[in-house]
């Protein structure tokens, strides 16, 4: 498996830990996107990386994880709410997980896609039979603080994934990805594990769906749940290639700074040239980036 | 003697000269708008207004601040419909870019995400596209929304409308997105306050893709009056489904949709006597800047302005530009003045208290004859309401 | 009860089942053959409601003539996506199994390039054509003359596509290729030419579709992502690769939605669709007609 050396990931850290000295207001709110989107795809490998069982459908734990944030706004304290974010999208995962991990391939894929569009249906439902139209978040934190706390997501995530990887739960995932008959076979329970994969992919993008409705001041279902978080998380997992950490992570950090740099140089085209860069990474990085690394084996 | 007068007239140009080249100083006006995303079909009614503003003003010597005459030049981005990439970006233009104006982007959930920075940093922003009562919630001071189409005001005025057309009873169909829902909850209650039968009253998700149940419903109940609360894509879907079911009931509002230029395209005559929201009309004779401004954007675009949006970010401009040739670029002067100020639109008087447009009232639009008129309230309308 | 049995409902959900299986066989011809994930088929969608669009606007020519103008448009871009891309993709696969994973990548960005650059060219204002759209009566349902014109087109479309290959030798290579790609290049199927078939067919069919949409719809460069999620739903529920199977999903998706509605309330429409596909998956994790399923 391709690693990245722990120094790497200390420096990593200690830059990111510089930014809000090194950059202004502005160079800040950036650093917390793409720290929201390193927590995201490390999280969302914890399942997909290692069992393959790719998941399309990812927002719903982060418009669930939203949700609840923007319902309790000004009734629970924040700091609770974003635990209880994590706390119910780690709870949606585990009631849902044993049937639909049951369905696999290119059917669980899509699986996953339909339920969160399901989820965010339902919310749009709940919401209108609330009566609750527009909840506002007025007052939130932001800057700094709100930079502090994605970066602990992002770390969190990380930490997460370096642990499943070294434990039980991760050699039995790695061998799930590999024959998932046989390892059921070897005594691998296969169904627990695989749930508790998904799970543990759910919690961290829950509490990165909290913080993140801090950041607009109005939750609105159709945002919160937007299909076009998912295709991100997993297009950043795909350029980073297979890999615990070190893959996601890249891949995140690769694609969001390409599409800043882009953004920032080409304001009005500048989509179409990361379509053409995806494209193009396919044709000269097929493997993704994780295959740069100095690795154990392929 | 010729030398000397050759001389003062060399003096005099080089000096006209050098003040031409002071005043060519451009005036950076940023923003951002949904070029991209679930806003992006709307946004072009915003900027093509934004566009067209920048142009007649340069095409006019440039944008008078305070007495001293600069050309605009605008500094945008995309926020691909993302409220929080909009906040970003609202950050970016003020600290990074130091523009020296804003103007809006397009949406209320956009408005109000960069609500917080412009208050932060105390940078003055005339809103345009942003209805719904959360407006009110906004810290007054820094931004102002000079629509006057805001959902508590909407449902009352709709309701006198559908009575003083004689409609006795309603089937009400509502989309489950925010600016639908908080209409029809002030809607219902007016309705029933001016004493009229509620008979249908449904909610539908915004991809719905077959309303014939729905109409059959409708039609079954007899009603005289249908309104929906929809959104472009449902109020198209309505218009078709509604021809085929066979729905005749004289009075018909959709609440967005048809001020699109699409909408007339689509449905022709059959688009008659549809009401809708809006308070602009180009055939307001009392706001002698409408016309003008309604010709001027079909001969610049091929096609017919956004009677709301279009009209509300063309007003913005008109707004920031008048207050800016009294107040200069002081931020704290600029905000003095666009809460004082009555300003002179193509909407015609426009006063704020607080953050809300205290002249212009909650208005609603009929098609007539492929042409929009204002039909409510008596006070600026250009045409009677006439039954479907 | 009267309107569940009524025939204009069953008009709406002939119509709408329709589109859903032009839309989806489209996809399944393109996934469901050579498991490359178009997550751009709305865009294809989107590309043939433009022209139709533009054939209307600038010379006066119907929807129903402009859509296999989008067919062949769009089956030309597939056949050069094929030749320049997607064949090596397809040959490489074998190694690291990345071939799902890579072509979502390709498609994606070829989704952003098409949306942004046809925002760029026609601008994202919606368009809309008037066409078709008187009302006539056939056996006491009430039927708009463009919502027939799609659903007779839609399915003549479809059931020619099946046809084809059911009778073809071609649909036998394709079936054979669906069922196991590296067995049937043993068997001597000409691999390439089945692919290029299927990318040109699956491509065709959806700018058919939008063509066929334009008539009915808002047309603007951001149209397309829902039709890509209902072709995706449509496949998986039918079986992937299970053409007819397909077909078929798409007209149950539609009855679901319609008749669902008329037993419920309207608000569960979406609730209803969604519910009932992740229902099925569930209990039947290889989806309606597809065999036990093999990643």
């Amino acid at each position: 498996m391709r690693r990245m050396g722990p120094a790497a990931l200390l420096a990593l850290l200690a830059a990111a830990a510089a930014v809000p000295w090194l950059a202004g207001p502005y160079g800040v709110t950036v650093a917390t996107s793409a720290a929201m989107w390193v927590a995201l795809t490390v999280s969302w490998s914890l399942l997909g990386g290692t069992t393959a069982y790719i998941s399309l459908g990812h927002v719903v734990f982060y418009g669930l994880g939203a949700y609840l944030v923007a319902a309790t706004w000004g009734d629970v304290p924040l700091w609770l709410a974003i635990l209880g974010a994590g706390g119910l999208a780690g709870a949606f995962a585990l009631l849902v997980g044993l049937p639909v991990l049951r369905v696999k391939g290119p059917y669980f894929v899509i699986l996953t896609l339909g339920l969160a569009e399901l989820v965010k249906h339902l919310v749009l439902n709940l919401e209108a039979g609330l009566g609750a139209s527009s909840r506002l978040l007025f007052g939130a934190p932001g800057g700094t603080t709100l930079y502090a706390g994605m970066l602990a997501l992002a770390v969190l995530s990380i930490a997460l994934a370096w642990w499943v990887r070294g434990s039980r739960l991760g050699r039995g995932l790695a061998a799930i990805r590999e024959d998932e008959t046989a390892a059921e076979t070897v005594g691998v329970p296969i169904a627990r594990f695989k749930v508790a994969a998904y799970a543990l992919s759910a919690v961290v993008p829950g509490m990165v769906g909290g913080l993140a409705a801090l950041r607009s001041t109005y939750f609105e279902p159709t945002q919160a749940f937007s299909p076009v978080v998912s295709f991100t998380i997993v297009t950043m997992a795909i350029v980073g290639g297979s890999g615990g950490v070190a893959g996601p992570l890249m891949g995140a950090l690769l694609l969001f700074a390409a599409s800043e740099l882009l953004w920032a140089s080409f304001p009005q085209v500048y989509l179409i040239g990361l379509g053409v860069l995806l494209v193009g990474f396919v044709l000269f990085v097929p493997r993704g980036l994780a295959g740069f690394l100095p690795g154990a084996r392929p | 003697m010729l030398k000397g007068t050759i001389a003062a007239a060399a003096l005099a140009a080089a000096l006209g000269l050098g003040a031409q080249a002071e005043a060519a100083d451009p005036v950076r006006i940023g923003f951002s708008i949904a070029q991209t995303g679930l806003f992006s079909q709307a946004a072009p009614s915003q900027m093509t207004a934004y566009e067209m503003w920048r142009d007649e003003v340069n095409a006019a010597g440039g944008l008078d601040v305070a007495g001293e005459r600069r050309v605009i030049e605008f500094v945008w981005y995309d926020d691909e419909s993302n409220p929080t990439k909009a906040a970003q970006i609202y950050e970016k233009l003020i600290s990074d870019d130091k523009v020296d104006l804003l103007l809006a982007p397009w949406g209320t959930p956009t408005h109000l995400a960069i609500a917080g920075v412009v208050e932060q940093h105390q940078f003055p922003v005339v809103g345009n596209t942003a209805a719904s009562v959360a407006v009110r919630d906004v810290a007054p001071g820094n931004i102002w929304f000079p629509t006057s189409a805001i959902p508590d005001r909407i449902g009352p005025e709709l309701a006198k409308l559908a009575k003083s057309a004689g409609v006795t009873s309603v089937a009400v169909i509502a989309n489950v997105l925010p600016f639908s829902q908080e209409n029809l909850q002030f809607l219902i209650p007016a309705l029933e306050a001016e004493g009229i039968a509620v008979k249908v009253n449904e909610s539908y998700p915004p991809d719905i893709a077959d309303m014939t149940t729905l109409l059959t419903q409708i039609k079954d109940a007899g009603v005289d009056g249908v309104i929906a609360l929809s959104y472009p894509a449902d109020s198209f879907l309505y218009m078709g489904q509604a021809k085929e079911i066979g729905i005749a009931a004289p009075f018909q509002f959709l609440l967005v949709g048809p001020t699109i230029s699409a909408f007339a395209d689509a449905f022709g005559a059959g688009a008659d006597g549809i009401v809708t929201l809006g308070h602009w009309s180009p055939y307001q004779a009392a706001w002698p800047k409408a016309k003008p401004f309604y010709d001027a954007y079909v001969a610049k675009f091929s096609m017919r302005p956004d009677y709301l949006d279009t009209a509300l970010a063309y007003m913005s401009c008109e707004i920031l530009q008048q207050a800016v040739a009294v107040a200069g670029l002081d931020k704290a002067k600029l905000r003095e003045t666009i809460a004082g100020t009555t300003f002179d639109t193509i909407n015609g008087p426009v006063k704020f208290e607080g953050v809300q447009n205290a002249v212009t009232p909650t208005a609603f639009l009929q098609l007539q004859g492929g042409e929009m008129h204002l039909v409510w309230p008596a006070e600026i309308a250009t045409s009677a309401f006439k039954a479907r | 009860m009267d309107v569940l049995l009524s025939g204009q409902l069953a008009f709406s959900v002939a119509v709408l089942g329709a589109v859903y299986a032009v839309v989806g066989l489209g996809l399944n011809l393109v996934y469901g053959t050579m498991r490359l994930l178009n997550v751009g088929h709305g865009e294809l969608v989107m590309l043939g409601a433009y022209v139709a669009f533009w054939g209307f606007t600038l010379a006066g020519l119907s929807p129903l003539l402009g859509a296999p103008v989008a067919a062949l448009l769009a089956a030309l871009l597939g056949l050069a996506l094929y030749g320049g891309l997607f064949r090596r993709m397809l040959e490489a696969d074998g190694a690291g199994g990345r071939l799902e994973a890579n072509s979502l990548l390709v498609f994606l960005g070829l989704s952003v390039v098409l949306q942004n650059a046809s925002a760029l060219a026609f601008t994202a204002s919606p368009r809309a054509i008037r066409h078709l759209d008187e009302v006539i009566r056939v056996g006491g349902v009430a039927m708009t003359e463009n919502r027939l014109a799609i659903l007779l087109v839609a399915v003549a479309a479809c059931a020619g596509t099946i046809l084809l290959l059911r009778l073809g030798i071609h649909g036998l290579a394709i079936k054979a290729l669906i069922d196991n790609r590296r067995a049937a290049r043993i068997v001597g199927v000409d691999v390439d030419r089945t692919q290029r078939l299927s990318i040109a067919l699956g491509f065709g069919l959806a700018g058919l579709a939008g063509a066929l949409l334009a008539m009915i719809e808002q047309i603007s460069p951001f149209m397309g992502f829902p039709y890509t999620v209902a072709a995706f739903v449509v496949i998986v529920l039918g079986g992937l690769g299970r053409l007819a199977g397909g077909v078929a999903a798409g007209f149950v998706l539609a009855a679901v939605q319609v008749y669902g509605v008329a037993l419920t309330a309207p608000t569960y429409a979406s609730v209803l669709l969604y519910g009932v596909f992740v229902a099925v998956l569930v209990l039947r994790p290889q989806g309606m007609a597809g065999a036990r399923a093999r990643p």
